[in-house]
């Protein structure tokens, strides 16, 4: 016998009571969604606007006009021989020294990047005939007047930023240094030059090496092999690659590579390998899901009327899936573009003030550059830093819109 | 000759394979036509041309491949023999110091000599340099042509070149296919082999169980006993990577993944999904940037105002809260992805009796995705704890072994760093830990990871 049940009264204070509850609950369970989203997208924003706040300055720098009374200089250079070796012999430090002092007072010496010298050598190198007349000079301010500059610095640097200005010598410009110089002492001449073309060269070594054998080991997986335990372990042994911590690859390449290999140390060649062997699982397996999905009628058709197997692939399946591998591999190399850690273990932690000439010359990363410029002490490195993240964060935005267009534009639903 | 030139030669006499091969294949293919045979010609003419190409390059490339493994040594050898060679001195290492400036010298990659008794070979070496080069390069000619020519007597209208071709790229394919496999033994047998040579100097037990971590001392000289315990390390990396990290990033991972699928507009997913994403995608070591100049300084600035002692400015926190929102969208995708595998009827069912939205989210669709959630979860774990940079630039090198968040805490990564950045010498206890400390880290990371996938691919499996 159950027990005989009232229907609900839907208009009773309680049961009002109870599903007012539970709508405040679905709206409060929505909200708390809501909330984590916007959390979660603040976090990017506030990120993003950090870097931009801090970097972006890093493009700019001040310059002082120095005006250079060159025949009145004491500078022991001969205008009719102007060398690389006899400008070095110049002693153009001490004589930018004197000039500054002359012109700007006794303090000039923390007015004056510690390398502004090499401005006026430069000037002298385009035009020898500067020697024999006055001749204005912008030459780069020290990291202190930089940053009052741009309302940062100690309160006796503003208070010169404001004279210099009264004085009309002050002005600040686009950074081209920081575009073409390399890694240096000295934030107001260090640039990203050197590390870019690093990460460029290390970057092709990385492609050449893991989109051949990605896209054939995707190749013989999907398409030739018969489920065996022998390509069990193959696949077994990708997945695992892939998943693997980035800094294991860099022990990897350090005991085989440098121990055992004695390929050079710090190089990109060694870098490109070790990035490589991160890189290939990633094309491995965005080149399987591309492959899987060409129709099957595709292949049936071509054999019909008499392609061999390896003809069907090459001239029919590879071209259709070719854009979903190109995607993966954009990916896998943004991946690579962006990592550190490994890089770290092969040395490429070494100060480079050269740009690298060729693959097996010692080279350093865009993402290895701004790890050491975040350990320099000098407050002049911040602003550096973020500007070069601003760049690699740019290049990664490209390379992500690039796989993006890719895969909006081959898209194809069969 | 250099080996540039070498490889052009080469490719030019593959081009020439090629196109003589071709067109006499098509000659060939037209004659047999002619005699109105079409079934008499197996290959396409182009297969031909591949066939005497291949034969032509790789044997020749194999042999320089051999050769260029091989001739350093036969040169040292007969550098060893000249007369010049007499004065060397009896110790290995200035022996090879020298021959390697010698070596350098001859090759014109230096410009002087350092060691009189090195310009002294620079001559000898220079001719061993050039006798070896023109042989191996005479050598590799030779197999070019003799391998051309063998295939190309074999080009005949029933010759079944495609096959053979065919054959080579399968290999190749096969080949490539290895590649993954010998990563892997390399990964293995690289840090087996170094922490076997580790723990010949310290026991195992003492670096697992040990609670004392100070390499330098032990680099120091003040012996190996009790300096390599890892628990503080283990702790650390658990502390910010299983729990810092977790506590930020499974309730926002889950709650974007719930709110995304559940409630928002097909615009706003549209464009939430990938801005969540880009948080996958921006380097780590920008975030430990972020974390190490703007995240900590303000934590420890509230550490300090709400009056807790020892806050640090490297702190567990800062690093676990930056590689919490990293792990965002791992957890939000991997929940995304299992709540979507929810069957619709159970949806349905749940909202037609009755229950509001969110009570079937919580009593229907996170219970049936909950295995796909948990593996998600495993999954940005062993993501978390091999993270790198950001630990480095904000966790602090302290071995502590506190639960203060706002205390410096290292962990296994950061430690890697440090032990393999400082001076390198591959006998000292000190370098050989990173590689113990590797083993450990790619073990868990593996069983994490194994373990994961199994609960996802055995829960998918259970609404097919």
């Amino acid at each position: 016998m159950s027990a005989v049940r009232n229907p609900t009264d839907w208009k009773s204070e309680a049961m009002r009571k109870r599903i007012a509850g539970r709508y405040a609950a679905e709206r409060r369970f929505k909200f708390a969604g809501l909330f984590a989203v916007v959390l979660s997208a603040s976090f990017l924003a506030f990120l993003l606007i950090t870097m931009m706040g801090n970097g972006l300055r890093g493009f700019t720098r001040t310059e002082i006009a120095l005006k250079v009374d060159f025949p009145a200089s004491p500078l022991l250079i001969d205008p009719n021989a102007i060398t690389d070796e006899a400008l070095n012999n110049a002693n153009l430090p001490m004589v930018t020294g004197e000039v500054a002092k002359k012109a700007l007072g006794d303090k000039a010496d923390a007015l004056l990047s510690p390398t502004a010298w090499i401005s006026i050598r430069d000037a002298i190198k385009a035009d020898p005939k500067i020697l024999s007349r006055t001749e204005t000079i912008n030459v780069p301010a020290s990291t202190g007047l930089d940053l009052a500059a741009k309302s940062q610095g100690s309160p006796e640097m503003e208070a010169a930023v404001t004279r210099l200005k009264q004085q009309g010598v002050l002005s600040t410009g686009f950074n081209w240094n920081f575009l073409s110089a390399s890694d240096g002492t000295d934030p107001t001449q260090v640039g990203i030059w050197g590390a870019f073309k690093g990460s460029l060269l290390t970057m092709l070594v990385t492609l050449i090496l893991s989109f051949p054998v990605g896209v054939a080991t995707a190749l013989y997986l999907e398409e030739y092999a018969r489920k065996s335990w022998w390509t069990d372990i193959i696949e077994v042994s990708i997945n695992n690659l892939a998943a693997v911590p980035s800094i294991i690859f860099g022990l990897l390449g350090l005991s085989i590579f440098l121990n055992l290999a004695h390929l050079p140390r710090s190089a990109a060649l060694v870098g490109g390998l070790t990035l490589a062997l991160m890189t290939m699982p990633v094309i491995v397996i965005a080149g399987r899901n591309a492959i899987k999905s060409v129709p099957p009628s595709i292949r049936d058709a071509a054999l019909g009327i008499g392609a061999s197997p390896v003809q069907v692939v090459f001239q029919h399946v590879l071209p259709l899936a070719l854009p979903g591998i190109l995607t993966g591999t954009i990916i896998g190399m943004a991946r690579a573009l962006g990592e550190t850690a490994p890089l770290l273990m092969i040395g490429m932690r070494a100060f480079i003030a050269t740009p690298p000439g060729g693959i097996t010359d010692p080279a350093t990363v865009l993402p290895v550059q701004i790890f050491l410029w975040s350990d320099e002490v000098s407050r002049g490195f911040v602003e550096k830093t973020s500007a070069a993240i601003i760049v690699l964060l740019a290049f990664l935005l490209a390379m992500n819109g690039l796989a993006i267009y890719l895969r909006n534009k081959f898209e194809t639903r069969w | 000759m250099t080996g540039p030139a070498i490889l052009l030669l080469l490719a030019g006499l593959g081009a020439i394979a090629w196109v003589s091969a071709r067109a006499r294949a098509l000659r060939l293919q037209t004659a047999a036509r002619a005699t109105g045979r079409r079934d008499a010609v197996h290959s396409l003419p182009g297969y031909h041309g591949w066939y005497v190409a291949l034969w032509t390059l790789v044997p020749a490339i194999l042999f320089l491949v051999v050769w260029s493994n091989v001739a350093p040594g036969l040169v040292t050898q007969s550098v060893l023999a000249d007369p010049a060679a007499q004065s060397l001195p009896a110790d290995a290492f200035s022996r090879s110091a020298i021959l390697g400036e010698a070596r350098a010298i001859a090759s014109g990659s230096q410009a002087g000599a350092f060691n009189p008794l090195s310009q002294a070979l620079v001559e000898p070496y220079r001719t061993a340099l050039d006798t070896y080069g023109i042989a191996g390069a005479v050598l590799a000619l030779v197999l070019a042509f003799a391998g051309g020519a063998y295939a190309f007597t074999r080009v005949r209208p029933d010759f079944r070149a495609r096959t053979r071709v065919e054959r080579l790229v399968m290999a190749t394919l096969l080949v490539a296919s290895l590649i993954a496999i010998i990563t892997t033994v390399g990964i293995v047998a690289s840090l087996l082999w170094e922490s076997f040579r580790f723990f010949s100097m310290v026991n195992p037990i003492d670096f697992l169980f040990g609670t004392k971590w100070s390499p330098q001392s032990a680099a120091m000289g003040y012996g190996n006993d009790d300096a390599f315990g890892a628990v503080p390390l283990f702790w650390g990396t658990i502390f910010i990577g299983a729990i810092i990290a977790m506590i930020v990033a499974i309730p926002l991972g889950l709650m974007s993944a719930i709110y995304l699928t559940q409630y928002a507009s097909p615009t706003v997913r549209r464009w939430m999904k990938p801005t969540l994403e880009m948080l996958a995608g921006v380097p780590t070591v920008v975030y430990g940037y972020f974390a190490a100049l703007t995240i900590a300084p303000a934590l420890r600035d509230f550490a300090v105002s709400i009056g807790i002692h020892g806050a640090s400015s490297e702190s567990a926190l800062a690093a676990g809260l930056v590689m919490g929102v990293m792990i965002i969208p791992f957890v939000s995708s991997m929940a995304d992805d299992s709540i979507a595998a929810v069957p619709q009827s159970m949806r349905d069912g749940s909202l037609a009796m009755g229950a509001t939205t969110s009570e079937t989210i919580r009593k229907v669709l996170i219970p049936a995705a909950l295995p796909g959630v948990v593996g998600g979860v495993l999954l940005a774990v062993s993501r978390a704890i091999g993270e790198t940079m950001i630990v480095v630039m904000a966790a602090g090198l302290a071995a502590n072994l506190t639960a203060n968040p706002f205390a410096s805490v290292t962990t296994v990564t950061t430690q890697i760093v440090q032990l393999l950045t400082g001076d390198q010498e591959f006998d000292s206890a000190k370098t050989l830990a990173a590689f113990a400390l590797g083993l450990v880290l790619f073990i868990v990371t593996l069983l994490l990871n194994i373990v994961a996938l199994r609960v996802v691919k055995k829960y998918r499996e259970a609404y097919e």
